[in-house]
């Protein structure tokens, strides 16, 4: 079977599936999966055969995994999902992260309150990561806007990156058996402290595999009294960070994704801090290919007026091909594809349920 | 116990079960025992009723007794239902 383009767009009311042919002239569409439940993650798993998982968490009865072996055709929940032990005393509120881990069925998912679990089997069993569960510095963190939760996991062999909201960058260097706080050069505009070691509200991490050592962060700025603290970047694995926010029309926002083909092009959704919707309602997307030296505006295609969505810190995702597209989803439910790494946008579905998270994979 | 049937979707079970307990608290270890996975939709992991989850025997909210310490008698009904939470704080809304 020829290649085709997944889409999995988790949404409030649940998973949509998108899928087409490597041209991506038009997508089809199916879902919803686990319907009228919030989707707040999702991984589209191609280590092996492929597998699609998506973190299905219903506020009235608790949380589900759910796993698709046939490329989102049909989804069944896993044997169970993350738990905190009961002596722990917390309760688990929602599930954001899913990501892959070094062999074939390892999976990471972070969670609200912020915590880390780890399944060997594919998501049938899970157990709390103490390392940083139970770091001492667990019991300070405070909720962000989104709740308190660990949103971002990138894992690389022995190095794990972990984004807190409002916790900050975790750093373990030891396949996640120790944490520690990494936040040197991350600024926080609502603590008095402007630089303190931990407790930044960190919106989005993003690495690239043929740049070592490189990270970009989508941190929460906006703060006119603390210019520039929301963009940042690492050149030596996330130990130390400076800001390239110069030339954005606003460092608030919640994605950030890295080209797939070129890690020194970068991508942000600058937003209006106060009301975290498109600037002067003209969205774009914003590119430096210069590994944040410079800024370019991406809006062709884009509504130039009366536009006030808003795009999550998952809803902006890349696929892999040779001239890969940027996909971003809206808080009012569109899905907008950026053809040429985002020169040229069109609006590939109208009126879906409020988007979480936009995965893509080349299946 | 009666089920509403959003639950019975959700965990996939029948709309009504058969308990011998002497207190609501019993019942619900006796639920954990014959299915965790109903159970685990009406507690979380710390034990205690979802915030979103009313319990009521008959007509009376457990909340308004003496929670898990009320007490049954033969033929009293645990009603399971969703509280009417909505808004911008449900993240389900």
């Amino acid at each position: 079977m020829s290649e085709r383009v997944i889409l999995c767009i988790g949404t409030k009311k649940g998973l949509f599936v998108a899928e087409s042919a490597t041209k991506r002239d038009s997508f089809s569409l199916r879902g919803p999966f686990g319907s009228g439940v919030a989707v707040y993650t999702a991984l589209i798993d191609l280590r092996d055969e492929p597998l699609i998982y998506a973190s299905s968490c219903n506020a009235f009865f608790g949380m589900k995994i759910l796993r698709s072996t046939d490329i989102g055709k049909e989804f069944s929940e896993t044997q169970s999902a993350p738990a905190f032990p009961q002596e722990d005393g917390r309760a688990l509120a929602n599930i954001w992260a899913l990501e892959a881990g070094n062999d074939s069925t390892e999976l990471w998912c972070g969670v609200e309150p912020a915590a880390l679990f780890r399944s060997y089997d594919g998501g049938d069993s899970w157990e709390l990561v103490p390392g940083i569960s139970n770091h001492k510095h667990a019991r300070q963190w405070e909720p962000g806007g989104g709740g308190l939760c660990l949103h971002t996991i990138l894992c690389n062999q022995n190095r794990m990156h972990l984004g807190i909201s409002t916790g900050g960058h975790y750093l373990s260097e030891d396949g996640g058996e120790t944490f520690a706080a990494s936040n040197r050069g991350i600024g926080a505009g609502f603590l008095p402290d402007p630089y303190p070691e931990f407790g930044q509200c960190v919106h989005k991490i993003a690495s690239h595999p043929d740049a070592s050592g490189r990270l970009y962060m989508q941190n929460h700025g906006g703060w006119p009294e603390r210019p520039g603290i929301g963009v940042l970047r690492s050149d030596d694995y996330g130990h130390t960070w400076r800001s390239i926010a110069d030339g954005l029309p606003s460092d608030f926002g919640l994605p950030i994704v890295t080209h797939p083909h070129a890690p020194d092009t970068v991508y942000v959704m600058p937003l209006e801090t106060s009301t975290r919707t498109c600037p002067g309602g003209a969205p774009a997307v914003w590119r430096s290919e210069s590994g944040g030296g410079s800024w370019q505006r991406l809006g062709r295609g884009l509504p130039g007026r009366q536009s006030y969505f808003t795009v999550l810190r998952d809803a902006m995702a890349f696929d892999e091909l040779a001239v890969p597209a940027l996909y971003f989803g809206t808080t009012t439910g569109q899905l907008w594809i950026g053809r040429d790494g985002g020169e040229e946008w069109s609006c590939l579905f109208d009126s879906l349920p409020p988007i979480n998270c936009v995965k893509v994979a080349v299946v | 116990m009666q089920i509403p049937s959003a639950l019975c979707n959700y965990a996939g079970c029948g709309s009504e079960l058969a308990l011998e307990a002497a207190t609501v608290g019993m019942a619900l270890v006796q639920l954990k025992q014959s299915n965790d996975s109903l159970y685990r939709s009406i507690c979380d992991e710390t034990g205690a009723v979802r915030r979103h989850v009313n319990l009521f025997v008959n007509s009376a909210n457990i909340r308004d007794l003496a929670a898990f310490d009320t007490r049954l008698q033969p033929g009293d009904v645990i009603i399971v239902l969703p509280a009417v939470s909505g808004g911008s704080t449900c993240p389900n809304a």
